[in-house]
């Protein structure tokens, strides 16, 4: 078996290495909850004010790489969920440690009434764009990214497109609808 | 070529050359411009009917829109159109462009594109073979071979309305209008 070689990395070493995360995110965080769902997989549940500390530790961990920054609209409950997906870049060309297998998602909820959250740049400078993206589909406002300026659309919208509430059909028949045929 | 043909090369040698030279700006909006290569490479060979790809829109006659059209991209749609040399030819590749598709309560891809731009044929279909690419190319010939495929000439007669279409999808445009004087009427 060698160390830190693919080969080397047996499904008993990486529940491990998960095991180990999860005591030391346990016993330094409060109100969090960690599920080991696949040998390779880490789900974090925390509030909204820890999960940039827990952003942070995770980075001084070695995981160092921002995958995305993702959002789901739960309506019923009146709370976005805001889902950080961090993996870590690899160290050496062709061979994986246990720590570059894990991947770690981390999520939050936030008010749906009231929906601010803070960035996550100063830890990782790439949540720029996902957190312009989110602005502009979701209408999330992220205090101090300075850069919430549209990304992908042209036109204006009175709800942001991808909420729930926001209806598709409705919008078509009062914008596309009424152009006519020439 | 047709030994029929020949007097037609005589009498309207400029056509026949259109015709049997359509050299296509491929606008790579959606998932059809998956289709593309294996018709312009060895396998389906577009060549055999004068079709090639071409740069850019000044040294095309036939453009092709393969795919949904979002509101950005048909502003793009309009300055590529707008910049082809004339006679020019526009067909509508997939159901995307024709009605929306399965995009058609989407809220950022319009819904027809000839509300914008004059389509001269469309090739329904999701996604549509790259044989049909060739049956559209045969229908075209017959079709300016008549006189039919007239877009261009409508878009020049109709300019006012369809500079209308666009504002209003797209707001203002930032480029000035391309038959000012019909415009004016």
């Amino acid at each position: 078996m060698t160390e830190g070689g693919y080969v080397g990395v047996t499904a008993s070493s990486m529940i491990m290495t998960n095991k180990k995360l999860k005591e030391e995110l346990e016993s330094t965080f409060k109100d969090i909850q960690v599920i080991v769902p696949e040998d390779t997989r880490l789900n974090i549940t925390a509030r909204e004010e820890d999960a940039l500390t827990i952003l942070k530790f995770l980075k001084d961990r070695g995981f160092n790489f921002l995958t995305l920054i993702s959002c789901v609209d739960w309506i019923k409950e009146n709370e976005f969920e805001l889902v950080y997906i961090i993996t870590s870049y690899l160290q050496k060309n062709d061979e994986y440690t246990q720590r570059e297998k894990l991947q770690i998602i981390l999520k939050t909820r936030i008010s749906r009434t009231i929906p601010e959250s803070k960035t996550v740049t100063p830890i990782f400078s790439n949540a720029e764009v996902y957190e312009r993206e989110l602005h502009e589909l979701f209408g999330i406002k992220f205090e101090g990214n300075q850069r919430l300026i549209p990304l992908f659309l042209e036109r204006e919208y009175k709800i942001p497109p991808f909420r729930k509430d926001f209806d598709t059909r409705e919008y078509v028949k009062e914008v596309f609808d009424k152009i006519p045929f020439v | 070529m047709d030994r029929r043909d020949i007097k037609k090369w005589f009498k309207e040698p400029a056509k026949m050359g259109h015709k049997y030279s359509l050299w296509v700006i491929y606008f790579c909006t959606g998932c059809g411009i998956i289709e593309i290569p294996p018709v312009i490479t060895s396998r389906w060979d577009a060549e055999r009917f004068g079709v090639i790809p071409v740069a850019t829109p000044r040294q095309a006659n036939l453009f092709l829109i393969t795919g949904y059209v979002s509101v950005k991209t048909l502003k793009a749609i309009i300055r590529t159109y707008e910049q082809m040399p004339e006679p020019k030819y526009t067909v509508g590749f997939g159901s995307c462009p024709i009605n929306g598709g399965m995009y058609w309560d989407s809220y950022n891809t319009i819904k027809h594109l000839d509300k914008y731009i004059p389509v001269d044929g469309w090739i329904a279909g999701c996604m549509p073979r790259p044989e049909a690419i060739f049956i559209a190319v045969t229908h075209l010939w017959t079709m300016i071979d008549k006189g039919m495929a007239d877009g261009y000439l409508k878009y020049r007669e109709k300019y006012k309305y369809y500079r209308k279409n666009q504002e209003m999808a797209l707001g203002k445009l930032e480029w000035s209008p391309l038959y000012p004087r019909e415009n004016q009427k």
